[in-house]
């Protein structure tokens, strides 16, 4: 069964095919000289080498039947683990792909290659590690182009992270709605007075949406003198660096790196309920050896860690603690870990969106995962966003034949806290409740109190 | 070069008292390019500087800083962070 990957639509160069769980990607005439001048001149195979374009292997066109529609080449790629974008990405991962795409495109001028685009979206990543996936982006430099893709790089990767680098607000939430990036003009309307004086924000920010307007009050009619003046390969250089060199020293305005240790120990458990809750995480992992990993409600990426390092292949961490996902994915960086961590409510998850409602899938829609970690999860859902218990437990086990769950009771502190305002309207909430609502969808294999905390781990089988 | 200068000079005091309404989906992204060529020179100008002086250094047998030799990988990252 052939299918196009519905988010391909847009570059007549070639389309993305999913074939049995294999992908493919068709390379049109049109896009012929520029693949193989980039092909030929060694570029691609250095990239591919070192991890930076995905792997892509050129396989018989028939094998697409008709579906190639007659293109010359078609290329197999490896799979990503899990497909991600970038309104899910903490701020160290939108940083850490805005550097990867100036990198590559430093490198690549030295070759006389440009990027034709700047999409968020070609970016994918393994474990916290940027990978270009659309080879269709790499063509042959022009003596005296300009950076087609300056406008989209500050939609989609700058003002993204000057949202919170500058005035300390996330841009997950925005960019979810605002598919195509921030618009250049409206961060200049947010930005203060006093926060317009640093150079860079008068040149990028202010200077950009000022000469956009202008541009439109104007018309087209002043591009074609633009174009036809050039920009020295110099000229381009520089701006690329400079912008690396601006990104590279931008952190969120919200956090301090105290704050941030403290995070990770900043929980209510001992020591001895920590032992034995990582204990119970490596058993399960060691036993059911999960290719890909949910870990709901990751914080800084512990328990991750425990499964990877006990058998896991990837993990794919959620949490919508920004703290909690920035000192994960420095973490997973850190530690080489095949972890990714993302931001994501599990009261309201990414939903099918873009062009016909299936350019980017929602997150259920993605591939499936085959292990699930839910640990000091569901009380968040069920008390802190009124969800039912049953519904709750009936979600968790829907999204991986096997996993782990915590059972957080009533009276332990977190729930107390969560309770000390509001009125208590969950009287059926309760172990017995919980181990009756999995016990009607999976077989439970092990269940586990966690110290003196009245916690209680439960490892589920439905499959 | 100096005319760039000035035009530099120039702009932000009007940008900060001004406002426009800006149709962005209308243009193909004429306002970058025209960025580009208002601060190109000057980018250049300092890359140019950049190369020069760490091929300077290298030479005084220090290590040379990073601008656009293939290192993609050891490029300074976000470490400092």
């Amino acid at each position: 069964m052939t299918a196009v990957e519905p988010g391909s639509f847009r570059d007549p160069s070639g389309q993305v095919f999913e074939s049995d769980g294999r992908i493919f990607r068709t390379i049109t005439a049109r896009a012929l000289a520029d693949y193989t001048f980039v092909r030929d001149s060694g570029v691609l195979k250095r990239l591919i080498d070192s991890g930076r374009l995905v792997a892509s292997e050129e396989v018989d066109p028939s094998i697409l039947g008709n579906d190639a529609r007659g293109a010359p080449i078609v290329v197999e790629h490896s799979r990503i683990p899990f497909v991600s974008y970038p309104y899910e990405w903490p701020f160290p991962a939108l940083k850490a792909a805005a550097l990867f795409h100036l990198d590559l495109q430093i490198d690549l001028l030295a070759d006389g290659v440009m990027m034709s685009d700047a999409s968020a979206y070609n970016v994918q990543f393994i474990g916290p590690r940027p990978v270009l996936i659309d080879l269709l982006s790499l063509r042959r430099y022009r003596e005296g182009e300009y950076w087609a893709g300056l406008r989209q790089f500050c939609e989609q990767f700058l003002n993204p992270l000057l949202l919170r680098a500058v005035l300390g607000v996330p841009h997950n939430q925005w960019y979810r709605g605002s598919l195509e990036g921030i618009p250049t003009a409206e961060l200049n309307r947010l930005l203060p007075f006093h926060k317009k004086l640093s150079w860079q924000v008068m040149t990028y920010v202010v200077l950009q949406a000022r000469l956009e307007a202008s541009a439109n009050d104007k018309g087209t009619a002043d591009a074609g003198a633009i174009r036809k003046k050039g920009l020295t390969k110099a000229s381009l250089l520089g701006i690329l660096t400079q912008l690396r060199g601006w990104i590279a020293k931008l952190k969120p305005a919200d956090t301090g790196k105290t704050v941030w240790g403290d995070y990770a120990r900043n929980n209510t458990y001992t020591d001895a309920a920590e032992e034995a809750k990582c204990r119970f995480i490596a058993e399960f992992a060691q036993a059911v050896r999960p290719k890909l990993l949910w870990d709901l409600g990751c914080n800084s990426g512990n328990y991750s860690a425990v499964a990877l390092g006990a058998g896991a292949g990837a993990a794919v961490g959620f949490d919508f603690d920004q703290k909690a996902l920035e000192l994960a994915f420095d973490r997973a960086v850190s530690e080489k870990l095949n972890l990714l961590p993302l931001f994501q409510d599990a009261a309201n998850p990414s939903p099918d969106q873009g062009w016909q409602q299936a350019e980017r899938r929602g997150i259920q829609g993605r591939r499936d995962a085959d292990g699930l970690l839910a640990l000091a999860f569901e009380h968040h859902l069920v008390i802190g966003r009124n969800v039912p218990l049953d519904q709750t437990i009936g979600w968790l086990t829907g999204l991986a034949p096997r996993g782990v769950i915590e059972f957080v009771p009533k009276d332990d502190p977190t729930v107390q806290r969560m309770l000390a305002l509001r009125e208590d309207i969950f009287d059926g909430y309760g172990v017995d409740a919980f181990t009756a609502a999995l016990e009607a969808r999976a077989r439970i294999v092990r269940a586990e109190s966690i110290a003196d905390s009245g916690r209680r781990l439960f490892w589920y089988d439905r499959s | 070069m100096n005319r760039i200068y000035k035009a530099l000079l120039a702009v932000p005091a009007v940008l900060l008292f001004s406002t426009q309404n800006a149709y962005a989906y209308l243009d193909p992204g004429t306002g970058s390019m025209l960025l580009q060529g208002l601060i190109g020179g000057i980018a250049g100008g300092m890359f140019a500087i950049r190369l020069y002086w760490s091929k300077l250094k290298s030479r005084f047998g220090r290590t040379p800083a990073s601008v656009s030799t293939r290192d993609g990988e050891q490029a300074p990252t976000d470490k400092a962070r």
